[in-house]
């Protein structure tokens, strides 16, 4: 068997595939630690693997590490070097922290599992997501991967030609610190929003702005596309991350931006300031699909491939995803469910069983690899069930039927249905969810219970046939529709521009479900009754990750105004 | 006492908070019986609700206080591991023993109420947020006394004294643990310079050294090697 690792900078995660190429299991860190964005080494993770499939080191025969560790600890501070004394801070920290770096990786995987660091080996960390993305595609040979994320282990964006699952091949590269995903980052600090979290956030404001206006234009500015020279070009005279560790912009953007918002203070449709900070959020938007659709025409011009493979943390904004979609040169575009960097640990796990000797065909995995039942927690919440909540019903059918009763009364419902999504987006197992066509509802899932920011709507999960009636569906992008890796538009004087999961813009980010998964069996009775939509959020308290288990549910049930929990054991009421 | 005073303390208050939410979640899901996964999942509860207590009235302090002033008080769930609310070795439960973990719980609920109490007292207590601050103040000695209740029962042969005397190691443990961190402080102001020399030094090799050696400019990632870590 083969685990892949990954750690140390984003969310942590480990995968593991068996001699046949399958992947069987899959933990991020945060779900099992509950600390959001949690990049420390996966011990939880590395722990629970062993446990649930009962093995020891021997039976394992590598162990992936996602990127190759002195290169991505060396660039960066080389780049600093070039910076000092301003940039001291932040090279002192560097090099005292190492053993929080991908450095420490042999030495932590020794701790916790002795004998397992021997197995140990490391590739490049663009090669990782490239693998991960192949894992769930149709296109295994003749396709192009751009993988453009905020830095990886030398470089932050780069295209290469995958012949065949053997011959991946580096045409182009972009170098630190000239990068989309840390430019993207930086606007995100400035707006407010916690870097590596807020993304989403500005994504979703960038709706309400105005490309025309002068911040936008402003913003736009400071990323191009050298067309002479085919390079990424940053303004670096406005940022600060490669020299501070505090601060990711510098004075010249405030000069020119005005003061960043406060982190602290509400942001609302109509408030006075909300235009200006959306124009910024616009401005950053329109910049980065402008880049990566110039990297995309580029990596065309050189390879003449029609077919892509996209990932990397940049290739998470689903509206990026759609713009590019819609060059004419793109034929397919294949987003994987989790393109970040947590997701590159199954990519790993696919290298080593590639390097093994009895390789057969790669298996496409499935979008619910996290092994969990509630079962295994039923004698543990026996009080908890008890005192606080009601076991309503406790089979399946009978569990059904009451959501579906529940969804057209416009009641709000959680899930925690078996094995889990890889994340980030819940697909159904782990979501809240409610009539996708009652506005009450979306409202009291977005502001009771999830406290989400009011200019970021909630996702409308379907089924195919409901899909092609309200939307403009892009063949490029299909299989994202089923993992919600893109954004799509209502079409043209539909109903759904009415929904209130549609965007301002009117664009949604669409789930098309699919067959045998709860939303499915949900879908098939609610569609009688005259509901084909289903609002889909994931299951959490704002800041926390996804729910994983039935405890960290009813904690969501027991601290927000959640009254039911559709689960494995039936559905769970709160008294 | 200034606004930004207060707000440092909030801000520490609300990783500890949600630091117990945590440390409470994690010995749920371990515990032995469903009676003591149905304790500490309140517990963890009231952690929660706490957390969000808090936070509010961090937002409600923050009017007026320019943004760069601000930023220093932004919170995020990494900062748990970071600043050491969160061990990196794992939650208490996850390697101490049951018996030093309720003693641990019995002791800190008790320094909790007790530094509450001064944050009462900076809010004001007629105020709404002192009020709320107060009504945390009961959940922590109610936690403080059902963490008594189990010692006891678990652990018999124990006497209450033994309980105090945890106590003391607990606090001394605390004023230890602050001792360190200005400690700390004061060799990190120290030794900076030094540091920055050996920064230097380093920077000045790095300057030199090539890296452009390892692009993969047309090289077959698949077949490099894969022992290097360059
Ligand atoms: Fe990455
Ligand atoms: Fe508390
Ligand atoms: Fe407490």
């Amino acid at each position: 068997m083969f685990i892949g690792i990954s750690a140390y900078n984003h969310e942590s995660a480990i995968a593991l595939v068996d001699n046949n190429g399958n992947l069987i299991d899959y933990y991020r860190e945060e779900s099992l630690s509950r600390i959001k964005g949690d990049k420390s080494f996966p011990k939880r993770a590395l722990k629970r693997i062993f446990n649930i499939h009962n093995l020891n080191t021997d039976a394992i025969e590598k162990v992936i590490f996602y990127e190759k560790p002195l290169s991505a600890f060396l660039f960066p501070l080389k780049e600093a070097s070039k910076f000092i004394p301003e940039s001291m801070q932040l090279i002192v920290n560097q090099i005292r922290n190492f053993k929080k770096s991908s450095l420490s990786c042999y030495l932590d995987i020794a701790k916790e599992k002795p004998g397992l660091e021997k197995k140990l080996i490391y590739i490049d960390h663009h090669l990782s997501h490239t693998l991960t993305t192949l894992f769930y595609s149709d296109y295994q040979n003749d396709v192009c991967s751009i993988v453009v994320d905020g830095f990886g282990d030398r470089s932050t964006t780069s295209i290469s030609y995958v012949r065949d699952k053997y011959n991946i091949k580096e045409l182009w590269s972009s170098s630190y610190p000239n990068s989309i995903g840390l430019y993207y980052s930086s606007i995100t600090d400035f707006l407010g929003f916690t870097i590596n979290e807020g993304e989403y956030k500005v994504m979703g404001l960038s709706a309400y702005g105005d490309s025309n206006s002068k911040e936008a234009k402003l913003v736009n500015k400071l990323m191009k596309w050298d067309s002479f020279n085919n390079k990424i070009i940053l303004d670096l005279e406005f940022f600060s991350f490669y020299k501070s560790i505090t601060d990711s912009y510098g004075s010249k953007l405030i000069s020119m931006l005005g003061e960043p918002r406060n982190p602290f203070a509400k942001l609302l449709p109509g408030d006075l300031t909300f235009q200006k900070y959306a124009n910024i959020a616009r401005g950053a938007q329109d910049s980065t699909n402008n880049v990566l659709s110039k990297i995309f025409n580029y990596a065309h011009s050189i390879t003449r491939s029609e077919n892509f493979l996209f990932s990397g943390g940049v290739a998470l904004n689903s509206a990026s995803v759609n713009y590019i979609s819609e060059l004419d040169f793109v034929n397919k575009l294949i987003v994987p469910p989790s393109p970040g960097d947590s997701g590159a640990a199954i990519g790993a796990s696919l290298y080593g069983y590639l390097k093994s000797k009895n390789v057969k065909c790669i298996e496409k995995p499935s979008l619910y690899p996290s092994n969990y039942s509630c079962y295994d927690q039923y004698e543990a919440i026996s009080k908890l069930l008890d005192k606080n909540y009601i076991l309503v019903t406790d089979n399946h059918i009978d569990s059904i039927e009451l959501a579906c009763r529940l969804i057209k009364e416009g009641e709000v419902i959680g899930t925690i249905i078996s094995n889990s999504e890889t994340g980030p987006r819940a697909l159904g197992n782990r979501s809240l969810i409610c009539n996708g066509a009652n506005s009450k509802s979306v409202k009291k899932l977005n502001n009771l219970i999830k406290d989400r920011s009011p200019f970021r709507p909630t996702a409308p999960a379907m089924k195919k046939e409901t899909a092609y009636k309200y939307f403009e569906l892009n063949p490029a992008v299909m299989s994202s529709y089923k993992t919600m890796t893109a954004t799509c538009k209502c079409k043209k004087d539909s109903i759904s521009l009415s929904f209130p999961t549609t965007h301002v813009d009117g664009t949604a980010r669409i789930q098309i479900v699919e067959e045998e998964t709860i939303l499915w069996e949900l879908l098939d009775k609610l569609i009688i009754e005259g509901i084909d939509i289903i609002a889909n959020s994931s299951l959490n308290i704002s800041g926390d990750p996804t729910c994983f288990d039935l405890i960290d549910g009813l904690m969501v049930c027991s601290i927000t105004p959640l009254k039911y929990l559709l689960t494995d054991i039936g559905m769970i009421k709160k008294r | 006492m200034d606004n930004t005073k207060i707000l440092g303390i909030l801000y520490e208050t609300i990783y500890a908070e949600h630091g117990s939410a945590l440390e409470m979640l994690a010995a749920c899901k371990q515990a032995k019986s469903s009676s003591l996964a149905f304790g500490y999942f309140e517990h963890s509860k009231d952690e929660y609700n706490h957390t969000k207590t808090f936070r509010k009235i961090l937002s409600n302090k923050t009017s007026g206080i320019n943004t760069s002033e601000l930023r220093r008080f932004r919170i995020t769930p990494q900062g748990l591991i970071r600043k050491g609310y969160v061990s990196q070795n794992g939650y208490l439960v996850e390697n101490m023993s049951l018996k030093n973990f309720i003693a641990y719980v019995y002791t800190n609920e008790l320094l909790a109420e007790s530094s509450f109490s001064k944050i009462v007292k900076l809010l004001g207590a007629n105020t709404e947020e002192g009020r709320s601050v107060m009504k945390i103040m009961e959940d922590e000695l109610r936690h403080h006394g059902k963490a008594k209740e189990y010692f006891l029962r678990y652990f018999p042969f124990l006497q209450p004294w033994q309980l105090s005397l945890y106590k003391l190691r607990e606090s001394i443990k605390n004023k230890g643990r602050k001792f360190y961190h200005s400690n700390i402080a004061l060799l990190e102001h120290i030794f900076y310079p030094l540091y920055s020399l050996f920064a230097l030094i380093i920077s000045r090799l790095l300057k030199s050294l090539n890296l452009k050696e390892f692009k993969r400019s047309n090289k077959n990632l698949m077949d490099i090697n894969y022992k290097s870590i360059l």
